[in-house]
């Protein structure tokens, strides 16, 4: 029998990546596509992080103006998705409202808004009528909307169970449950230590969200990665009560009711914990959460909320993306603390595949050297 | 059906669900009184099928009506004179 | 309106355990309050009647016992909070309770948690029709309303509750057409020697047999309800032979009742979401009913000052669960330095030697409503085992061949366990459902318990606010 120190009972690899969230899935799409043998390795089942635990909005305009043409790509991917992974992920192109209740608030609409519009998304601005056309339900407090069509959303909860499909069906390895508890680089490229075994890879993605810090300190290199805790509530089925995306000038709120009827509600105000163990509440910060969803859709008042949840939300201080080469490596990469990450990570995964697979990426990537710094030992290169 | 034997019943009472006029006595919770009347299909569930009481004390939610416009679980909710209830159909949920 | 109470200790749970464990730290000095949803303290088995009873002996002692409970409780210095549902517990100890009328929030550095249990119904066709309702559920129904769940009923499922359900049904003048019972006569018998101890619940176990013979009510074992059917709730119930595993024996002879009601119970699941949800350490006990804490013999969890006592720590019965509530009263008082040590250990020595006698009562008990492996197997396909989402074993079977090995990958894949009942229902079975694949639960895992314990109206939990006051955390950079 193998021992699991130096044995490799799992093989050698192409690739390995470190975590099956959407980033990690969707660079291992295209890379076996690409025809590579690649080993999707995750510590809980595929898409059990925060690609399977968010909002599932999947707002173009409420994305940082820098990221806009990355956004605008990640659309198509989403258009494309259910058929591409041969599974459906429930994405709906409902069209999204941005929305404005004060003076202030109106005037940065416009403003940031307008920006958007000159970087290629499509947006228009509408008055309380015009907004409640769409949205019948919006409350008096709302003075003005930004509305795009392409804005819309998907269902999380089903981001692991179609990716696993789509990954068997390219056969692409998936070791579940079972975290990397070290990693090592060598001549040939890395071991990976697992509770099951070795993974020998020539190259290495480290794609593990919010926890990636971690793994790449492996390598003694650092990422100043903290993590926002997310706050999700969801009511019981209800009648018909939106038809799109609701969000708010400030980033605070995210609305919407999904295909079973539930709505579900996040929002600003965040929880607390720390990365590694479970999220916890915080009352106050709930209790907002619900009290802006309600100013801008009263008639979520007498829903009943049946279940809260939490998850953490990787960043760097810039709270740019982190996606591209880890520097002092040889072919080790990160991609990480992409804001709006679920929206955008299928288009930043695609970006990450082709500047592995040494194609100049269609849009640049995010450079991690702005950030990292060295802990020890340079490993060799 | 009422247990009669060593039973004093409250004030009899009368409330409305989905506009049926329903008696009941104060003691009684509204999902009791209304299988006293025969009445056991209080909502649908998410495929259409008819939902009644189920665990009776507050876990289930399969005997959840709107009273007054608020959900509450008929198995809890006391019957009071002139409480209006109605309940939860398919048609009502998305 | 929110009310702001602190306390030394806050119970949750108002039963047996919760009751006693009020009492009991109450009597060691501390300020106590106790917080129960249901309308007066009583739980399930002391369960207070809604209307007014005017033949209290005919009750039996379970009525008297709540009577009794409820006027010690009157007569203590115990703060009773009834009508408030806890629906969101945090550490250090905070107790967020919403009533019909409002809010409370409860604070003490000592939490005792005496949640009770839910009912485990293991699925078949047609068990989601109206008419068709928990055996335990149905003692809710009779101790609460005095109200007979049906004119004509079968009773069917396994353990103890089978004989008094039936028995109620015909004091109160309904129908039995027949009770179905799991298990077989010597499944029964073995239990007899732990019996012993408690003659006053043989007699009345016996006191209700005779009942349904006199009655001639059909007493079937080694049974269970292969379908129930009707247009718009139950019309009929079809049972037929199973072996001691529960499954249906090839070409048994299938019975057919007409009935309104089917009351139907496979054992009790220990509430173990209010402390889970605070992160105390848990076993997964089959013996116990499932997911159970990790305690010390005083109810003392793996937080410190978080204690739980009764059947929400592992299904033991009402008799064991009053005294494990007043043992964890008096760990509490000793705990926060109000009662020394000796007199702690004084007051707590005649409590062992009684719950040892009563523990071993509940888990001959429990013995009779173990999950049947044969009966899990035979749901069938289309058979709904979420019925707050509506998902069939299909779909769940489905889920596992595709590769779910975890709850939390069931649950996002199928949708089961994401009602409002989050997961109560369902879960038990799922669980089982997996353990037939081979996964321990374990591995598995409980569904995840987080607030808020019950489903809760969102007017309910902003209550009213000036907008102009909400103040808005800094957003993150825009450009
Ligand atoms: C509550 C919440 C709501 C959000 N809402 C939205 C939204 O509405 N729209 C939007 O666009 N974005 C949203 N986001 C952001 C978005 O979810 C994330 O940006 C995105 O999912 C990140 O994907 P990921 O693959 O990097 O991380 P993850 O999905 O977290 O994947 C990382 C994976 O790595 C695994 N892993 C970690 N360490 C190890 C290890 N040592 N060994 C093996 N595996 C490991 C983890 O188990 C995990 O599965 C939200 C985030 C949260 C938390
Ligand atoms: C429906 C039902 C009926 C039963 N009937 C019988 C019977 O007739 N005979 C018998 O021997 N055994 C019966 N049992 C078994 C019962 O579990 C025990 O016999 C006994 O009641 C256990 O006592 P306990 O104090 O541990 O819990 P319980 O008596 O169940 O008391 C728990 C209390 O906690 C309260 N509670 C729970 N969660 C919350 C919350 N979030 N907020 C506020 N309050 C909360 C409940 O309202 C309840 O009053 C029944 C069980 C159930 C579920
Ligand atoms: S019957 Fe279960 S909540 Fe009312």
């Amino acid at each position: 029998m193998a021992r699991a120190t130096d044995a490799a009972p799992h093989g050698t690899a192409d690739v390995a990546i470190v975590g099956g969230g959407i980033m990690g899935c969707s660079v291992a799409l295209r890379l076996a596509e690409a025809g590579m043998r690649v080993v999707v390795i995750d510590r809980g089942g595929i898409g059990g992080g925060a690609s399977g635990v968010n909002a599932g909005t999947l707002s173009l305009q409420i994305k940082r103006l820098s990221l806009m043409p990355y956004a605008i790509r990640a659309a198509e991917h989403w258009a494309e998705m259910s058929a591409r992974l041969g599974a459906d992920v429930k994405f709906r192109q409902s069209g999204g409202l941005n929305l404005a209740f004060t003076e202030a608030e109106e005037a940065q609409l416009v403003t940031d808004m307008t920006a958007r519009r000159e970087a290629g998304l499509p947006i228009s601005f509408l008055d309380l009528p015009a907004a409640r056309a769409r949205e019948p339900g919006l409350s008096d407090h709302v003075r003005r909307a930004s509305f795009c069509p392409l804005d819309g959303y998907s269902n999380p909860s089903l981001t692991g169970r179609a990716f696993r499909k789509a990954l068997t069906a390219r056969g692409v390895a998936m070791i579940e449950h079972d975290p990397v508890l070290g990693i090592e680089a060598g001549d040939g490229g890395y071991t990976l230590r697992l509770q099951s075994g070795n993974v020998r890879a020539r190259r290495l993605v480290l794609a593990a969200g919010a926890w990636t810090r971690a793994s790449v300190l492996q390598l003694g290199v650092d990422l100043p990665i903290g993590a926002r805790v997310n706050q999700m509530m969801v009511t019981e089925r209800a009648p018909a009560l939106m038809n799109g995306v609701l969000g708010h000038i400030s980033g605070l709120m995210s609305l919407k009711q999904s295909d079973n009827g539930t709505i579900i509600i996040g929002g600003g105000w965040q929880g607390e914990g720390a990365v590694g163990e479970p999220g916890r509440p915080v009352m106050d910060n709930l209790t907002n959460n619900l009290r802006f969803a309600t100013l801008a859709m009263p008639a979520l008042a007498p829903l009943r909320i049946v279940r809260t949840w939490y998850g953490y939300d990787g960043f760097v201080p810039d709270f740019l993306p982190v996606v591209g080469v880890l520097p002092w490596l040889r072919e080790a990469y990160v991609i990480a603390c992409v804001r709006g990450g679920y929206t955008i990570g299928p288009c930043m995964g695609d970006l990450l595949a082709a500047s592995i697979l040494g194609e100049e990426p269609a849009l640049p990537l995010f450079d991690p050297a702005r950030v990292a710094t060295r802990v020890n030992t340079p490993v060799p290169a | 059906m009422r247990i009669a034997a060593g039973v004093e019943r409250g004030p009899a009472v009368t409330f409305s669900v989905d506009g049926v006029a329903v008696a009941g006595h104060i003691g009684e919770t509204v999902g009791a009184a209304l299988l006293a009347a025969g009445w056991r299909d209080l909502r649908s569930g998410p495929g259409g099928g008819g939902r009644g009481m189920f665990c009776a004390i507050g876990v289930c939610q399969e005997c959840v009506v709107m009273a007054d416009g608020v959900v509450r679980e008929a198995c809890r909710l006391p019957v009071r004179d002139g409480l209006v209830i109605t309940t939860r159909r398919l048609r009502d949920v998305r | 309106m929110c009310a702001d109470l602190t306390a030394d200790l806050v119970v949750l749970g108002g039963g047996p355990a919760g009751g006693h464990a009020a009492l009991a730290a109450s009597g060691a000095g501390l300020d106590v309050v106790l917080v129960d949803e249901g309308a007066a303290p009583g739980g399930q088995v002391w369960r207070a009647p809604g209307v007014a009873v005017s033949n209290h002996a005919a009750l039996g002692p379970d009525h008297r016992a709540g009577e009794a409970l409820r006027a010690a409780l009157t007569a203590s210095k115990v703060r009773v909070l009834a009508g408030h549902r806890a629906w969101l517990l945090q550490a250090g100890f905070t107790v967020h309770a919403a009533a019909a009328d409002g809010a409370a929030r409860l604070q003490a550095p000592a939490l005792l948690l005496a949640p009770g249990t839910t009912e485990r119904v293991i699925p078949f066709p047609g068990w989601t029709l109206p008419g068709v309702m928990g055996l335990a559920g149905a003692t809710a129904l009779l101790k609460g309303n005095r109200m007979l769940p049906g004119r004509k009923v079968v009773v069917a499922g396994a353990g103890p509750l089978l004989v008094a359900v039936a028995a109620s049904i015909l004091k109160g003048g309904g129908t039995v057409a027949a009770v179905v019972d799991l298990g077989s006569m010597p499944e029964w018998l073995r239990g007899v020697p732990a019996m012993l101890g408690r003659p006053d619940l043989i007699l009345r176990g016996l006191g209700w047999r005779a009942l349904l013979l006199r009655h001639g009510v059909p007493y079937l074992t080694r049974h269970a309800v292969l379908r129930a059917e009707g247009d718009n709730g139950v019309a009929s119930v079809t049972v037929a032979p199973v072996d001691g595993d529960g499954a249906f024996e090839p070409g048994g002879n299938a019975r057919r009742f007409e009935v309104d009601a089917l009351l139907v119970g496979h054992g009790l699941v220990p509430a173990s979401e209010a402390a889970r949800s605070l992160g105390a350490r848990h076993l997964h006990v089959p013996a116990l009913g499932g997911w159970v804490p990790e305690l010390d013999g005083l109810g003392r969890s793996s937080i410190a000052g978080l204690y739980i006592a009764g059947d929400g720590a592992g299904v033991r019965g009402a008799a064991a669960a009053a005294l494990a509530g007043a043992q964890a009263g008096l760990a509490v008082a000793h705990d926060l330095g109000r009662i020394d040590a000796a007199r702690h250990t004084a007051e707590q020595a005649p409590l062992a030697a009684r719950v040892a006698r009563a523990a071993r009562f509940g888990r001959a008990m429990a013995a009779l409503v173990r999950i049947r492996p044969g009966l899990i197997a035979a749901i069938p396909p289309e058979a709904t085992i979420c019925r707050c989402e509506d998902v069939t074993r299909a779909e769940i079977e489905a889920a596992f061949d595709e590769g779910a090995r975890q709850i939390g990958q069931l649950k996002a894949w199928t949708r089961c366990g994401m009602g409002p009942c989050q997961g109560r229902f369902c879960g038990p079975t799922i669980e089982a459902l997996a353990a037939q694949r081979g996964i321990a639960a374990e591995a598995f895992g409980p569904m995840v318990a987080r607030p808020p314990l019950r489903p809760m109206p969102i007017g309910t939990l902003t209550g009213d606010f000036d907008p102009a006051a909400l103040t808005l955390p800094p957003s993150l950079p825009s450009s």
